[in-house]
Parts: C-alpha cells; structure tokens; sequence
C-alpha cells in the first residue's frame, strides 16, 4: 500500500515537474533569453537584463558624470527595479536628495527651474546640472 | 584564465572549510569524505566573510594574502593533529569492501533527474550577471563597495550602509562575493553567482546522506530528487538571493543537533551544529529564529533525557550556546553598537510585543500559508505531501526517532509566525512578500522529515 501510494505522488510529481519546466522554458520565454544570452560579452549581458535603453544612460551617467559627484532622479520611484540596479551600476556616485546633477530617462527635453543641460544622450535621456546661485 | 581563478577561489573556502570542520569535528563524527565536502563548502565561506569581517575592527585591507595567512596556523595544527592520529590509528588492513548492488530502473531515473537539476541550475546562474531585485539592491552593491574600497570602509554602518535598504542584514554572503571577486581580480558579477548553485547542490548531498542513513540508496536518491526539482527552490540557486544559502546553513544546523541527539558520545556533530546555526545568523537576520529554535530543542532533549546525560550534557548545552554567541559576537557588536535595526520587526514597541492584539495578523498569515500549500507552480505537491504525511503518521510524529524532528519543524513554523505578529509592516504585504521565501528555509528539513516518516524505501523498479 505504502509503496503503490508512493509511485502514484512520485508519477504525479514527474508530471508536473516536467510541465513546469516546460512552461518556463518554453510558454515562458525562457528559451528566448537563454538563447539571447548565450553568446553576449559579459557588458552585453548587463546590457539585456538592465534594458538596453536604460543601461546605454547608465554608461552615459558613469561617463559623464564627475569624480565624487552625487545625484538624482526624477520620476523613477525609489522601489522601482530600474532604480535599484542604476544605484548598484552607478556606484561609486551616490544617490542623494536635492542633487547636483538630475538624471532624466524617458521624459522629453525641459531643463526644468533652477537646472541647466548638463549632458545629453538625446532627447529623452539626459543629465541637468543645478544652476550655481547668481546665474 | 578567469574560470581557473573563480576554482581557486571554490576551492579555498573548500580547503579552509575542511581544516575547520577537522578541528570542530575531532570527537568522533563519521562523515562520508562528500558529506565533509559539501559541509566544508559552507564553514569556508562562513568563516572566511566572517574573518573578512572582523578586519574592519583592525582597519586591515583585503588581499587574497591578508586573507589566507592567517589560516596558516590552523593549516599547520591539523597536519600536525592529523599526522599524530595516523600514527595511534594505523589501520590493521583495509576495510571491508561492501558489494555494491546495481541501481535500478527508477534508481537511475532520479539520478537523472537530480543532475538535470543541477546542470540547470548551474547554467540559469551562470547564463546572467546579477539583476534580480534584492540580489541587486540589497547584497551585490555591498560586495562592490567592499571589493572598490579593498576593505569595510570604516563609517561603513554609520554613514554608507544607511544609503542601501536594510543596512541591518548581516554580511556573510556580500563578503563571500568580494572574496570571490579578490581572487578574479574584477567585478564579474557573473562567475560570482557560482557560489550560489554549489551551495544548492552542498544542501542535496547533505540530504542525500541524511537520508541514506534512514532509507537506503534508493530512499536518498527519491528524497533528494523531490527537493531538486521543487521549482522555487531551484529558482532561487540561481538569482543570486540569500535563501538558498540561508537554507543551507538552518539545514546543517538542525540536521547535526538531530545526528548529536542519536550519538551523544559524538560531540563533534554538537560543535558542527552550534557552529552552522550561528553561520545562519551571520547569513540572514531570521537565523535567529534557528538559534532559538536550536537552543529550545536541545533544552528539551536535554531535559527529557536528564537521567541519561547529566552533567556533561548540561555543560554541552553550555557549550553549544556559547560557541554560537562567539562565532556571531563580531557581528552582534556592531549591530548593537551602530543601532542597526531591521525595518520589520525591529524597533518593535512593547504594544507591539502582546500579540494577543495581534492577534488579527493570523487570517492573512492562514490565508498565505494555504495560497503556498496549494502553489503547485512553485512548490510541486511538497506541502500538500507534508501536510496529509501529518495526518496519515500523526501517531508516529512524536515516536522516539521523529520527535525531535517534529518539535524543531513547530518551533522554527512558530518562530516565523511570531515574527509576523510583532512585525510593523503592512502584514498582508509582509506575509505575501516574504513567506513563499521563509518556507524555503526550512524546506530541506521538511523533505528530511518526510523521510523519517515515510522509513525504509526499498521499491521493486
């Protein structure tokens, strides 16, 4: 009895672990990434996972930005996932509220008051820097 | 030349982890040479981030020299141990050699099975760099930090830290990285996720073992296959998120204290125990849980065996607290002096602390715990099997060899709910953002508990 019982969960169980396997491989897309991954340099890979949009700004950023300077965001909420990976790539820059420089992704071109163009990727990502008081 | 450099690395905290486990196991345990590899794995790590650690006390930089010199006397004493012993234990001939019988059918099935598993899980980790959302925010900017500052800078928990979520969790994994990183002289936030998977596969063979012990060849290899191809246990060997190694270090500590708790002349699984309930203390803040949960149950062994044990048991318990205060005493220090404390259950009011008007936390921490049992996507039918197990054998689940099993699995359960009670985030949030992971954690007992139940397994495929 013990051991029909066992065979009977253990056949159900094969069943529905070759089904979710199947799923995330194939339903899900995981076969899609895999393949895209494969042959990626490691920079190329960073590139796929962050979004390549999204990771071409934060080379920009890291670029661009000067030794030690700190910044900001408009408009990605702090829990966002995008946010956390820009604080992990941008690092050693720190992430501060009321920032020198402001980081701008996916929003068309306004300097905004108090702020000039600081760097531009184009017109939808770029970096404004703080106007210095008496200009 | 980077893949040889990230086997050095695996095969350092191997070898530092195998000279620990030789001193802390030197009263008699008898492990396999795998079994004392995939436990070696884990002590390796542990102690080397926890070393990595106590330099910033010193103010001392990280090199891979600065690392490793100071395990040299240790290295030393366990030649020296290990070459007095060969002399006083010169073995007569050599051992009898035990016929192997052939596998079967089904035997060879759930080895397959299992090395899919492993493969899979090798590749999805090492397919992609770090990205997932707590890996990322929470543990892989702490390893950068440490490996770009060549140290724990020294305002790390006063001004740093803050500026990343839960500057309270402990550090032994982010360390483990930067250790991985020293020896591949970069940030390969790709080769790094290795250690992830080693340690899925370290908590498989433990298992196995375990397991091996109770119901044979064909029972370890059934059991071994049910936890490898849980799907969320597998998932989370690969993304970089700390529960799996979590899981590794609450599995070993509980499974040592119930192998302690079988041969009590064996102190070395005692000291093996104490040490890696500690090691999940420094790997996750709900490791304290399992040290409460580890010291209550060898309370009540040593309680309900007071006639047998006596005063020596009464000092191992002693012993066994103490070498878990010392080995999280580092990290316990900072904690306190820099007023770390977790968002969730933290600064916790004594209002808060009365969870009989807490009590309405319970519906949503029913109501998930059912959404999980029921989750075939993530969990297969593993709760559903544990909780019809506990019905059908509810008269065996407090029998001699199951009880302590049992008791340990109640506590560490229990232990979780009362942290939802007290905790001060949103419950239906808490629950639901964490619970599917909390389970995780003690999944692997789970398994091994479902085969002390389910006993000898001798199938006829």
């Amino acid at each position: 009895m013990k051991y029909k019982t066992l065979k009977l969960i253990l056949a159900i169980w094969v069943i529905l672990w070759i089904s979710f396997l199947m799923r995330e491989v194939f339903a899900k897309g995981g076969l899609r990434v895999y393949s895209a991954l494969l042959n990626r340099s490691l920079d190329d890979k960073r590139s796929y996972v962050t979004g390549d949009n999204f990771y071409e700004f934060l080379v920009f950023c890291n670029d661009k930005l000067p030794e030690g300077a700190v910044y900001g965001w408009t408009k990605i909420d702090k829990a966002d996932h995008a946010r956390r990976r820009s604080t992990y790539y941008l690092y050693p820059h720190l992430e501060e509220e009321g920032a020198d420089f402001l980081l701008v992704f996916n929003e068309p071109f306004s300097a905004g008051p108090g702020y000039e163009l600081f760097a531009k990727l184009d017109d939808a990502r770029y970096i404004l820097k703080k106007k210095k008081k008496g200009n | 030349m980077e893949s040889l450099r990230l086997v050095l690395s695996i095969f350092s905290a191997l070898f530092i982890g195998w000279n620990i486990l030789y001193i802390i196991s030197l009263k008699n345990t008898r492990l396999s040479f795998l079994e004392k590899l995939f436990v070696s794995y884990g002590l390796g790590f542990g102690f080397i981030s926890l070393e990595m650690f106590i330099f910033h006390f010193f103010s001392l930089k990280f090199s891979l020299f600065s690392i490793m010199v100071w395990w040299i006397p240790l290295i030393a004493a366990v030649l020296l141990v290990a070459s007095k012993r060969r002399k006083s234990h010169r073995p007569g001939g050599k051992g009898a050699v035990t016929k192997k019988t052939p596998l079967s059918v089904l035997e060879r099935f759930l080895i397959c099975g299992i090395s899919f598993e492993v493969i899979y899980a090798f590749f999805r980790a090492l397919i992609k760099p770090i990205e997932a959302y707590d890996a990322i925010a929470t543990y892989a900017i702490r390893s950068k930090i440490f490996y770009l500052a060549g140290s724990l800078p020294h305002d790390f928990f006063y001004n740093l830290s803050l500026l990343f979520p839960h500057p309270d969790y402990p550090l032994n994994i982010p360390l483990s990285e930067t250790f991985v990183y020293l020896f591949l002289g970069g940030l390969n936030d790709q080769l790094v996720k290795v250690i992830f998977p080693i340690y899925f596969v370290a908590i498989l063979g433990i298992l196995y073992y375990a397991v091996k012990r109770l119901s044979g060849r064909a029972g370890a290899l059934l059991f071994t296959f049910i936890l490898a191809t849980i799907p969320q246990f597998n998932h989370f060997a690969t993304n970089a998120y700390h529960d799996v190694p979590f899981a590794y270090y609450c599995f070993t500590g509980t499974l040592f204290l119930l192998y302690w708790f079988k041969e009590p002349g064996s102190r070395g699984y005692l000291y093996i125990s104490a040490v890696m309930t500690a090691l999940a203390g420094w790997t996750k803040n709900e490791g304290f849980v399992y040290c409460v949960a580890n010291i209550i149950l060898l309370s009540v062994f040593l309680f309900l065996n007071r006639r047998t044990i006596k005063k020596r048991g009464l000092l191992n318990g002693f012993l066994y607290v103490g070498i878990m205060l010392l080995v999280l005493a580092p990290w316990l220090w900072v904690k306190f002096t820099a007023n770390l404390v977790n968002s969730d259950v933290g600064s916790t009011s004594l209002e808060q602390l009365n969870i009989f008007k807490q009590s309405y936390k319970i519906w949503p921490i029913f109501y998930e715990f059912q959404r999980q049992i029921f989750g075939p996507k993530k969990w297969n039918l593993i709760w559903i099997i544990f909780i019809l197990s506990a019905i059908v054998y509810r008269k065996k689940l407090f029998d001699e060899s199951r009880r302590y099993a049992t008791i340990s699995l109640i506590l560490i359960v229990s232990g979780y709910i009362f942290a939802y009670l007290i905790g001060r985030d949103d419950i239906w949030h808490m629950v639901g953002t964490t619970w599917s992971r909390m389970a995780m954690h003690f999944l692997p007992l789970a398994v091994y508990w479902l085969a002390l139940l389910f006993g000898k397994f001798e199938p006829d495929i």
